[in-house]
């Protein structure tokens, strides 16, 4: 997974280089804004690209304005240091699909950019977490090697949980995924969908967390005693 | 101490007074004359009265005042009248022996009438002289002279001179009194724009700046107001600047914060050696209050009422809006091992989505960070009453934590206690969630929590 770093401040930019390397990527980096056009001007190799707006040369506003001006799609995630509403929607309006404000935090960088880059990518085959495996052509759950037998319902909530780990979903987002076609599910049936999940996969090395009132959080790691 | 009104008594109330007193004097002399007058006429016919009955038998002077006639005249009710009779020679031939002419007087052959006041066996008296002429007798060419004295006491004058001076002082009191009561009203009511300006500049906080009303002032107050307004628009101004500068600043801090960040994150993950992975995660945990820190400075100056447009106001889903937050206070609820839980209702409200998310985030921090491991903190979000009229809907924010003694709730929210928030246990971040509440014409309120142990902090819409 090819990222293109477009940030003319040379500590973030290194540090980007090192996490998102760490994460599987292969980063690209860039300072100055009329350079990365060039840069673009053949960027079909490229999964996604993390944009800084203030930049020397060209801005980051103008180089989506010109990115998508020659028809590409490919995913862009401004980084701003201004959060005054202009600048937010601005990027947007222009073609960017996705801001995060500094500092941010690398691990919601890293997720929001495999988020960007999933919409465009096949559908996976298969989800994994901890020690959770879903293999989703054959509808089959593991636990490390060992099975586990879950209902359709049951198998769609652990679907979306894992899709969505480390995010927090709500109830009402769990009732919307897994009944497309607008059957009505009270949230009393997806608390028991999920307390039923939550014992088969007690020995993943996930946790689920409960949100009181609201909904649930699957993330990697073993529950805390 | 100068004072206006001090120098407006000082200087209408002694002129007037001394104007009164001038008055009364005045009035005194007016009515006495008349009267005085009146006394030294009578004077004037009991002296005529005697000359008539004077004649001159060949040379000799002659009184004929019989007993019943001495009695009429001397009868005066209340005063004593005495009179004496002297030939041209200055011999006394018929009256009262002891009365205080002078000698001199009728020797300098005195030709016109003597009025004066003198004493009389050590009693006051008016005294008059008149000479007299008797009309010549046949066969006599010689005209001959006397002088007649009358003299009566003073009792009854000094009777009226009293009368007329009690009632003077009495009316001249009381209208210098009615005086000084008109000029102390006109004066505290000539001053009263003057005492509405400053209670106007009394209630004002710190930081509101806004011109003050010259629309309905006095003309006299009207330049200095003016001057006033001029000032605070400085201030303003300067203020304005000063947060604009802050703003600036804490922008330009966030792209090396983001560096800093990014590097111990990844320093962090790949640090396999206790001590030196300790030190990583103690400059992670400095770094991310820069952060916060950062941050809220700039909340701060969005807040800002100068900054805060009202028609940016638009229908906020509020509950919508918490739902955003949930992520990043699961986090940091997780850390602590606290029992986030939310009470979420549909609630939309008018405001500005981007300071309301501000306001919660400020508001969900304050409750995370000062509540104790394995505390719970409740966020609800509750529409209106079937009573619209008592609120537009509601955000609570409920913790476990230590809670606020009644005594604090108002100094959490102050700016000027911010920096030094450990303390209190309450921080800068109430401090905009204050100044978010107040520009959208929002009430922040802190309780007991309804479980007894905690604070509950309220949000109550209009």
């Amino acid at each position: 997974m090819q990222v293109l770093v477009v940030e003319d401040d040379a500590v973030l930019a290194d540090g980007l280089r090192r996490v998102l390397g760490e994460h599987g990527m292969t980063v690209e980096l860039l300072a100055d804004g009329s350079q990365a056009d060039l840069r673009l001007q053949h960027a079909e190799t490229l999964a996604v690209m993390v944009l800084d707006i203030g930049l020397p040369g060209l801005d980051g506003y103008e180089l989506v304005r010109r990115l998508r001006a020659r028809g590409s799609n490919l995913p862009v995630l401004l980084l701003t240091a201004r959060d005054a509403i202009a600048d937010r929607v601005r990027g947007l309006e222009l073609g960017a699909d996705d801001y995060l404000v500094k500092p941010f935090a690398t691990a919601e960088l890293v997720a929001r950019l495999r988020a960007l880059v999933r919409r465009n990518a096949p559908r996976p085959s298969q989800l994994a977490l901890g020690q959770l495996a879903l293999d989703l052509d054959a509808k089959r759950a593991r636990v490390g090697e060992r099975q586990i037998e879950l209902s359709a319902r049951e198998w769609a909530v652990l679907e979306f949980l894992l899709q969505q780990a480390g995010k927090v979903v709500s109830k009402q987002q769990i009732i919307d995924a897994i009944l497309p076609w607008g059957d009505d599910l009270t949230h009393n049936a997806v608390e028991v969908y999920v307390s039923r999940v939550r014992l088969k996969i007690a020995d993943a090395g996930v946790t689920l967390r409960t949100i009181r009132g609201f909904g649930y959080m699957l993330e990697a790691g073993p529950p805390a005693p | 101490m100068s004072s206006i009104r001090l120098r407006l008594l000082k200087w209408l109330i002694a002129p007037i007074l001394l104007i009164n007193l001038a008055g009364g004097a005045l009035a005194y002399l007016l009515a006495w004359t008349p009267a005085q007058l009146a006394f030294d006429q009578s004077l004037a016919e009991a002296a005529a009265s005697l000359g008539a009955r004077l004649s001159d038998e060949g040379g000799q002077l002659w009184l004929d005042l019989p007993a019943l006639a001495e009695a009429v005249l001397r009868s005066d009710d209340g005063d004593s009248l005495y009179f004496a009779v002297f030939d041209g020679a200055g011999r006394q031939i018929a009256g009262d022996r002891d009365l205080p002419v002078s000698q001199s007087l009728h020797a300098a052959g005195a030709r016109t009438r003597q009025i004066f006041d003198a004493v009389r066996l050590q009693q006051p008296v008016r005294l008059l002289m008149q000479p007299w002429a008797l009309p010549a007798r046949a066969g006599n060419t010689e005209v001959s002279h006397a002088y007649i004295v009358v003299a009566r006491t003073l009792r009854k004058r000094q009777q009226i001179q009293q009368a007329t001076l009690r009632a003077l002082l009495l009316l001249e009191g009381l209208f210098a009194l009615a005086s000084i009561g008109l000029i102390w009203f006109s004066v505290s009511n000539g001053l009263l724009p003057l005492q509405r300006l400053r209670t106007d500049l009394n209630r004002r906080e710190s930081d509101q700046l806004t011109a003050l009303a010259v629309a309905d002032l006095p003309q006299e107050l009207k330049p200095v107001v003016h001057a006033l307004n001029g000032l605070l628009e400085k201030v303003g101004d300067g203020a304005q600047a000063r947060q604009q500068f802050l703003a600036n600043v804490a922008h330009q801090l966030r792209t090396p914060l983001a560096g800093l960040k990014t590097q111990l994150e990844w320093l962090g993950a790949r640090q396999s050696e206790a001590e030196a992975a300790q030190s990583v995660q103690l400059m992670l945990a400095t770094t991310e209050r820069m952060i916060r820190q950062t941050n809220q400075l700039l909340a701060l100056a969005r807040a800002e009422p100068e900054h805060f447009a009202a028609t940016r106001l638009e229908p906020v889903a509020l509950h919508s809006l918490i739902e955003q937050s949930i992520q990043l206070f699961v986090e940091q609820a997780s850390r602590k091992q606290i029992d986030l839980g939310f009470e979420l209702q549909p609630l939309t409200v008018r405001g500005d989505r981007f300071l309301l998310r501000d306001l919660i985030d400020n508001l969900i921090d304050n409750a995370v960070r000062y509540t104790p491991a394995g505390g719970s903190v409740t966020v609800s979000c509750l529409p209106p009453p079937g009573n619209a009229a008592v609120h537009g809907g509601m955000l609570v924010v409920e913790d476990s934590g230590p809670g606020i003694p009644p005594e604090r709730r108002e100094q959490v929210f102050s700016r000027f206690v911010r920096l030094d928030d450990r303390a209190s246990g309450s921080g800068l971040g109430l401090a905009i969630v204050r100044d978010i509440a107040t520009v959208h014409g929002a009430e922040c309120r802190i309780e007991d929590a309804s479980t007894g142990q905690g604070a509950r902090f309220s949000i109550i819409f209009p």
